[in-house]
């Protein structure tokens, strides 16, 4: 039955195997795109002007990037290729040595949430860490994690003010934090047209930016106000650009893509915690796996009265808010 | 029949056309010449935010469809209401639907065309736009109701093309159309004509998200208040072509197309007063758009003048043309028929859209007023529609009249 | 052309095919994550995250088990300034003119409840200045201060053990490595103090 459960219809790459192969086969690939987008110059412009190449390097390898797969069905090699011309491709446009990753979900896990209403202090350390972390664009001032000031008598984030900009905690009320919260029955992925939007092995919904048709038909889908859209060309300075990058995480995303929280798997897959968790200076947020009986999410999901928000509507999240 | 000499009459049968769609007198060709300047308005403001990206309109990550979604939506109606002269003419074989449905065809075309193209300036990567494509792309079929509505409005295109293309082929020709060859078509176009409807309906209805939108009255409430507008439209072209073509339109005609539009609109608004009802007679949280929308929600009230015009408009229209005062005079049912299909075009479009994603799901309140872009846009598209109808419908009654006179039956 | 006993069959296919699919989509759609939660009972071996660095040094085995095993705390005795304690605080008394002010000016004691402030002898040891001591007299490492703290916090550091209260830090694989209580709080006056948020939230002006 196993192989029915593995929703990605793609084989699991064991992790072992991977690194040692990785490199080896990423240099040669580097060169070979090289190569290739030299080729396709010579044939796009018929001569190489060695002063223009740079430019048109770059022209060859996005014309190479608009006819790639979905990222899904993508061979192993394939998945290189457009890797290596990403990065080549950053390398040309901002002068920066990226490194993306397509790291697989791991065999054994579900990545879950916990929110403690309860220690939330509203010192929005979450938001900026996620800012810089995903690389978000700081143009239109784009933000994952909305943090909001809570009134006793009510207990969820949409009857709270989400605009507060004072001095934090004020006495007598409380914060709540609202993101997306990665369903398990995900109205998103139900209405995208493309499947550019889906479920990955451990429970994450990520977006393939590439694949993205910008109708955002997903963001009227989604009850949570999960998802951000690039309504302009993205800005990051250079200098703030996190290096260490993933193909379905922070990556640099395009104008007219659709991109969402993605419990930052290019941490969360090696092992780390999302930024939010590790710059949250309270201790209010709690990740971990869910599949794991002695991690700490199952700890609190077993100790602790956790409920999930608009859990009416079936969507069955993977994030729990829940009280001291 | 040989082969040569049907791809001659085929090649006559389309210089014909285009001759036909493109000469005319000084005034066709001043109005020609504007559709072109507004289309040109629109491909203008479409570069502009081809350039800065959606960035240019106004809408925002909480109103995240706007001016384009809602004259989709709108517009589809338009294209479905067709059915309300195919049904009658071709099934119940009546003669005063029979000679003009052509002309709600050609409508329904044009209407197609314009709400294919906002849905495409509403794209954010419309280059990517083959990632849809079956086969080459993925197409999130049977998931997705934007998959199904891309696949009803499609097929309903090509329905639509192709029937009247044929009919008027024989018609040209001086040949009586073959029912075996087109009948069958026809009736998948009835039933297509509902489905696009119900299925673009089904778009919002399926959202559990948005409350204001998931309410099981939405696909009979988009049937309903479209067979008012798309009729009320094609009232008003009937009249501009009763008037400006020596093709005449009898006044039984005017009369059956009344009767239709005023049950319509009387089932539209019982159902708009069932809505209200739902969300006023004990107002919840899911109340809120529907507040937003009639009254204004925490200052924001940019909706409320447009929502009670629409509504007034909407009932004086009906009204009007329900209890008829002048006799089928142009004079009036004109203007009531104007009244109604704005009415419904803003109760429909705007009015629809906007609440639904208002307010947001975390509880914040916004405005939304289309930008300049948008509205250039849309204005380049309706001159699209109008320049496609012109474009087709002339010719087309070029042909009706040579064959009515030569033949009549 | 199709003969009726085909067409039969074949319909009699695709209404089986449609049963199953039907079946099949019912029972998987069960229970949702809280039940495949539930169904998921063996430990996930944490090690195996070969991303995951070597503990840091500054860790330390906890005194207390953790869900049947161990985990580390961070250290605090390195951390804290001017440790070890009784290079001042000997037999002898302090002969340095200001001592209090110089050595302990910043501390302001904010701890316990108004009627009944802690005292600095409630925890630090009068006669063994190196560690701390329980009300019941339990001499306790700096390192593991939270066995004092958690004689009133006693829901807090049940909770802290289990992962509910405090944090890991950085890694969510890997051996379980958390903070102290006084990695976050100060131990004078535990309570966070009010400051301005990092940043603000997007604003929606209109």
């Amino acid at each position: 039955m196993g192989f029915l459960k593995n929703k990605s219809g793609r084989q699991q790459i064991t992790d072992e195997h991977r690194p040692c192969q990785d490199s080896g086969r990423r240099e040669f690939l580097k060169k070979a795109v090289k190569a290739a987008a030299i080729g396709g110059t010579a044939v796009v412009t018929g001569c190489q002007a060695p002063g223009l190449l740079g430019s048109k390097e770059e022209f060859a390898l996005q014309f190479q990037e608009y006819f790639k797969a979905h990222y899904r069905l993508m061979t192993e090699k394939e998945r290189d290729t457009t890797i290596t011309r990403l990065e080549r491709l950053a390398k040309l446009q901002k002068n920066v040595d990226v490194q993306i990753s397509s790291k697989e979900a791991m065999p054994g896990v579900l990545f879950g949430y916990g929110f403690n209403v309860t220690r939330c202090e509203g010192y929005m350390e979450c938001v900026s860490a996620c800012v810089r972390e995903n690389n978000l664009d700081r143009k239109s001032n784009m933000q994952y994690i909305r943090i909001f000031e809570m009134e006793p008598g009510q207990m969820t984030p949409d009857a709270g003010q989400g605009k507060f900009f004072n001095e934090v905690p004020v006495d007598g009320r409380f914060y709540m934090g609202a993101q997306c919260n990665h369903c398990d029955n995900a109205p998103c992925i139900k209405a995208c047209p493309t499947k550019a939007t889906y479920r990955e092995p451990d429970g994450i919904v990520v977006v393939d930016y590439d694949w993205c048709i910008g109708c955002r038909y997903c963001m009227a889908a989604c009850p949570y106000y999960g998802r951000r859209f690039n309504w302009n060309e993205p800005v990051v300075p250079v200098k703030e650009i996190t290096k260490k990058q993933h193909y379905l995480g922070n990556r640099q995303r395009r104008r007219g893509q659709m991109e969402k929280c993605t419990f930052c798997v290019q941490r969360t897959r090696e092992g780390r915690l999302p930024a939010c968790a590790e710059a949250c200076p309270t201790g209010a947020r709690i990740f971990g796996n869910l599949l794991d009986p002695k991690s700490e999410i199952r700890f609190v999901l077993e100790n602790k009265k956790v409920f999930r928000w608009k859990e009416e509507l079936g969507t069955d999240p993977k994030f729990w808010y829940f009280i001291d | 029949m040989t082969q040569k000499s049907s791809v001659r009459q085929m090649i006559g049968f389309i210089t014909d056309v285009t001759r036909w769609s493109l000469s005319g007198g000084i005034g066709y060709q001043l109005f020609l010449c504007l559709l072109v300047v507004f289309m040109m308005l629109g491909v203008f403001a479409y570069l502009v935010q081809w350039k800065l990206g959606l960035a240019v309109t106004h809408m925002s990550d909480i109103v995240s469809w706007g001016f384009y979604i809602a004259n989709f939506t709108f517009l589809v109606g338009v294209a479905a209401a067709a059915v309300m002269l195919i049904l009658p003419s071709y099934i119940f074989k009546d003669k005063d639907f029979h000679h003009v449905v052509i002309i709600g065809e050609v409508v329904a075309i044009g209407a197609l065309v314009m709400s294919m193209t906002f849905v495409f300036v509403d794209l954010g990567r419309p280059l990517q736009g083959w990632h849809i494509i079956p086969i080459i792309g993925l197409f999130n079929w049977p998931s997705s109701l934007l998959t199904w509505d891309i696949l009803v409005l499609n097929v309903y295109l090509v329905l639509n093309l192709s029937i009247p293309a044929y009919i008027l082929y024989c018609h040209y020709n001086q040949v009586e159309p073959d029912p075996r060859k087109y009948r069958p078509f026809v009736f998948i176009s009835i039933f297509w004509a509902f489905g696009i409807h119900l299925i673009t309906a089904f778009l919002y209805e399926g959202l559990p998200a948005r409350p204001f939108w998931n309410n099981p009255l939405m696909g009979p409430r988009f049937l309903a208040s479209a067979f008012a507008a798309g009729p009320a439209l094609i009232t008003v072209l009937l009249v501009i072509i009763h008037n400006t073509t020596v093709f005449k339109i009898p006044k039984q005609t005017f009369n059956k197309l009344r009767l239709i539009i005023v049950i319509s609109a009387i089932i539209n608004l019982i159902m708009l007063f069932s809505e209200v009802f739902k969300e006023f007679y004990f107002p919840t949280h899911h109340s809120l758009s529907a507040e937003y929308l009639y009254f204004g929600l925490d200052g924001h009230n940019s909706l409320v003048p447009w929502i009670w015009t629409a509504i007034s408009i909407n009932i004086i229209g009906t009204l009007l043309l329900a209890f008829n005062p002048g006799k089928n005079k142009p004079m009036l049912l004109l203007p009531a028929c104007i009244l109604l299909f704005v009415g419904i075009w803003i109760e429909k479009g705007i009015g629809l859209i906007v609440p639904g994603l208002v307010p947001s799901p975390l509880g914040e309140v916004v405005s939304y007023a289309p930008s300049w872009v948008e509205i250039s846009i849309a204005l380049g598209i309706l001159a699209l529609g109008m320049f496609v109808v012109t474009m087709l419908l002339k010719p087309a009654l070029i042909i009706e009249h040579r064959f009515k006179a030569e033949k009549p039956s | 052309m199709k003969t009726p006993k085909q067409k039969k069959y074949g319909l009699a296919t695709v209404l089986g095919l449609m049963i199953i699919l039907t079946g099949w989509n019912a029972f998987s759609e069960k229970g949702g994550v809280v039940q495949t939660i539930k169904n998921a009972t063996s430990t996930f071996d944490n090690g195996s995250v070969e991303s995951v660095p070597p503990v840091p040094e500054d860790t330390v085995l906890a005194q207390v088990r953790y869900q049947g095993g161990t985990f580390r705390v961070e250290t605090r005795k390195d951390k804290v300034k001017r440790f070890q304690c009784s290079q001042c605080h000997n037999n002898q008394p302090v002969a340095i003119a200001n001592a209090v002010e110089t050595a302990h000016g910043d501390i302001t004691l904010n701890h316990g409840d108004k009627v009944k402030q802690l005292a600095c002898f409630t925890c630090h040891d009068k006669d063994n200045r190196d560690v701390l001591i329980t009300e019941k007299g339990t001499k306790v490492d700096m390192d593991h201060s939270y066995q004092l703290c958690g004689q009133c916090h006693f829901r807090q550091k049940k909770d802290w053990i289990g992962g509910a209260h405090g944090k890991r830090v950085s890694w969510w694989a890997g051996e379980r490595v958390v903070k102290n209580c006084a990695s976050c709080h100060d131990p004078h006056a535990p309570r966070f103090e009010k400051r301005w948020p990092k940043t603000y939230s997007r604003p929606f002006t209109e």
